[in-house]
């Protein structure tokens, strides 16, 4: 903006000027200019009000390479500051009460009005998970998905949620403005009406239909645009988003990097870091990082997700005509459904699971992660525990969400843990082996199905549940040990006790919460209740420094995590481990983690095997199908991610002698 | 006279993927000819180890792509289980 030093009245000259480009004023004693103002490129200008214009000369860029004069043309300004650079044209109806930045562009639009003291889309309530209220989340510009999920997820105590209540009406309060503002190097063109929204630095709108109090976030390294056709009320969107295709948002926040389109609709739901809703539908949906939908007749309700794939026709009932929609459902981090899936609310399903089939029944799988879940021909939930372990498409996850983080470098404002082996998850299989072992035990073989929470398991599959999560959890513990002693050993550190030593600092807590992408010891989560329910942290930037501080200590927290599961699960101290039981240790995890790789090659060359190549080939000859198949997809040999297993493969002999 | 390790493996098969103990050859492959899902290939292993008593490395066990193979992969499993 300009400096207010430098600011004067126009000139007699300048007024005659401006009178003879076309322009007019209500009074043209209320606007002012910077001191290198020139009237040369302000024509058929009306001014209302006060207006404070900058220096309108020269060009500005218009999309790749298309230059144009800066200036005023052709539009109506009202309470209005004008930085320098900007270039203003074609505006039908009025810009009202907006504080426009340097080398903005607005072109070719309607109405852009702000009226005083609008929040721009802070402080409004969106009713998640529950569309009938009760878990209402008060969205505002600096909202985390933790920060999020503490106000959704967490009532069981009041005292905290009040306090973050509070704490969001204070970030609230601050958002509210009597000028709505648009950003450094913004581009706004072809934007029907546009009501009490404020856009940020390097934003691009192009041809939005209405946009009606929101708050478009956006920063030159990480620009968010909003695109052809898109109605928005009561929003936020975050930086490094696009949202485009005719979406439509009614009481939304989209965080930061992600990609909604085609169409798609929304009300009353909450998306954080780099979710993509296409075509369908959400409804009072709690998207955590990662949510992903892509799909036409897909509606997501009255869920929380996370890493989530939704497959089409991807459906849930949350009621059934009785006491309203009262019901909702937890997908956990990682989980996908396939198409035309169904679930009737309440049900929660366990960490990277795959939901397949009609479920007219609810069932809870919490504690049997990377389980198969598929309905009957019934509807009843049939369930094979632990079967996603050792599939490619669970390794091929983890690797690609880091790759695909939109967002810019900095002012990433969700705290996320990608690794899909992590205190939370393994401490789940442990939680299923103790079950599935019992069940074990107990069930006569005369039984072919025992049901669990609502999931019947086959009886012979108990035993394989078991082994499964057995070795997910032995090579978690061993990956974890082996690669802290090679990290330590690097770093320059020898002693053994020493780098196995917990730090004293760290939280031990048998249970780890998922808060919406950052996993956290229960203790900390507690702490941080507490700190809350006390009064101790007063505002949102306290909050989210005390989340901060969690994610930091996460590797020293799961540190002492796997020295408490590694005693369970080895019976065996880390602390007082010496080279000798190192070197076994390493043998073992050779072993598990070879095992493990192998799995998932043999899973992944599974794709190429002869029935995959069904519908290949115009004829009935082999040769022809094959030859067509490996003209798509290659083969199993040219494939890179089998290639990279294989050479995992060959590294984990080297790591092992190397301990 | 107990059932040979075939006819046994055919009972598993059948009662696993729900077809005709009688309809499967010996030669039959588990996923083009008898239609096993992946999932039904994992409960097979399963059956398969109760049935036995036995313990089947899944890496190798679901190598095994037809029932006479299974029935060579299981007979070596016994023997060099329970001797």
């Amino acid at each position: 903006m300009n400096s207010e030093q430098d600011r004067r009245p126009l000139n007699d000259d300048e007024i005659s000027r401006l009178k003879q480009q076309r322009c007019t004023a209500t009074d043209w004693s209320r606007v002012t200019c910077t001191a290198e103002f020139s009237t040369d490129q302000i024509w058929d200008a009306r001014f209302d009000g006060d207006i404070r214009l900058g220096r309108l000369t020269g060009d500005v860029t218009v999309g790749d390479n298309d230059q144009r004069p800066a200036g005023i043309h052709r539009a109506t300004l009202r309470n209005c500051q004008v930085g320098n650079g900007v270039r203003i044209a074609q505006v039908g109806s009025e810009i009202a009460n907006y504080n426009i930045d340097e080398d903005v562009v607005i072109e070719d639009v309607g109405a852009i009005v702000a009226m005083p003291g609008s929040k721009f889309g802070n402080g409004v309530e969106v009713a998640a998970l529950n569309e009938g209220g009760g878990r209402e989340a008060i969205i505002f510009d600096q909202l985390s998905a933790q920060f999020a999920f503490l106000q959704v997820a967490h009532r069981s105590q009041p005292a905290v949620t009040e306090q973050l209540t509070r704490l969001a009406e204070q970030a609230v309060s601050r958002a509210e403005r009597d000028r709505g503002t648009i950003g450094r190097g913004a581009r706004i063109s072809q934007v029907t009406r546009m009501t009490n929204v404020a856009v940020g630095e390097a934003a691009m709108l192009s041809g939005a239909a209405e946009l009606e109090n929101g708050t478009i976030l956006s920063a030159a390294e990480a620009p968010t645009s909003v695109g052809t056709g898109v109605i928005a009320k009561d929003f936020i969107i975050a930086e490094g988003t696009d949202v485009s295709g005719g979406a439509v948002l009614d009481s939304c926040f989209v965080g930061q990097g992600c990609r909604v389109g085609k169409q798609f609709s929304a009300e009353g739901s909450l998306f954080f870091a780099n979710c993509e809703a296409f075509h369908g539908e959400a409804c009072s949906v709690f998207a955590g990082p990662y949510t992903v939908t892509h799909h036409k007749s897909t509606l997501l309700i009255a869920g929380m997700f996370s890493f989530y794939n939704a497959g089409s026709g991807t459906n849930q009932s949350n009621h059934m005509y009785k006491l309203g929609p009262v019901h909702e459902g937890k997908l956990e981090r990682g989980c996908k459904t396939g198409s035309f899936s169904y679930m009737m609310w309440p049900c929660r399903v366990g960490p990277f699971s795959v939901v397949l089939g009609k479920h007219t029944r609810t069932f809870d799988t919490r504690d049997f992660p990377f389980s198969h879940i598929e309905a009957k021909a019934d509807g009843r939930c049939e369930m094979v525990p632990g079967l996603y372990l050792s599939t490619v498409g669970t390794v091929r996850d983890e690797a690609k969400w880091p790759q695909r983080d939109r967002r810019g470098e900095s002012g990433r404002r969700d705290r996320l843990h990608f690794k899909v082996l992590n205190p939370m998850t393994v401490g789940r299989m442990l939680r299923g082996v103790a079950t599935l072992e019992e069940l074990k035990q107990e069930t006569p073989r005369t039984k072919k199905t025992v049901s669990i929470n609502g999931a019947e398991v086959a009886r012979v599959l108990l035993r394989t549940g078991v082994k499964y999560y057995r070795s997910g959890i032995e090579m978690y513990l061993l990956e974890t040990l082996v690669s802290r002693v090679e990290s330590a050993r690097a770093a320059g550190s020898v002693e053994l006790r020493q780098l196995l030593a917990v730090e004293s600092d760290a939280v031990l807590s048998e249970e780890w919460i998922d808060l919406a992408g950052q996993l956290l010891p229960r203790h900390r989560f507690d702490d941080l209740c507490g700190m809350l329910e006390s009064g101790q942290l007063e505002s949102v930037e306290q909050v989210e420094a005390a989340l901060t501080k969690c994610h930091a200590a996460y590797e020293k927290d799961e540190w002492a995590w796997v020295h408490w599961a590694y005693k369970q699960v080895f019976e065996r101290d880390l602390e007082t481990l010496d080279e000798e039981g190192l070197r076994q240790a390493a043998q073992h995890w050779r072993d598990v983690r070879t095992k493990f790789l192998k799995l998932i090659a043999n899973d992944a060359a599974k794709e190429f095997e002869e029935v995959t190549q069904t519908g290949f080939g115009h004829s009935d000859a082999a040769d022809e199908r094959l030859a067509d198949f490996t003209g798509v997809r290659g083969t199993l040999e040219e494939n890179k991610f089998f290639g990279q297993l294989q050479e995992q493969i060959a590294e984990v002999e080297d790591r092992a002698s190397a301990i | 006279m107990s059932d040979s390790v075939l006819d046994r493996v055919k009972r598993v098969v059948a009662e696993t993927l729900e077809i005709d103990a009688g309809s499967i050859d010996d030669a039959a492959r588990f996923v083009e000819d008898l239609g096993a899902q992946s999932i039904q290939s994992v409960e097979l292993v399963a059956a398969f180890e109760e049935e036995f008593d036995i313990d089947m490395d899944d890496d190798e066990a679901l190598a095994v792509k037809t029932v006479d193979g299974a029935v060579e992969f299981i007979a070596a499993a016994v023997e060099k289980q329970h001797g």
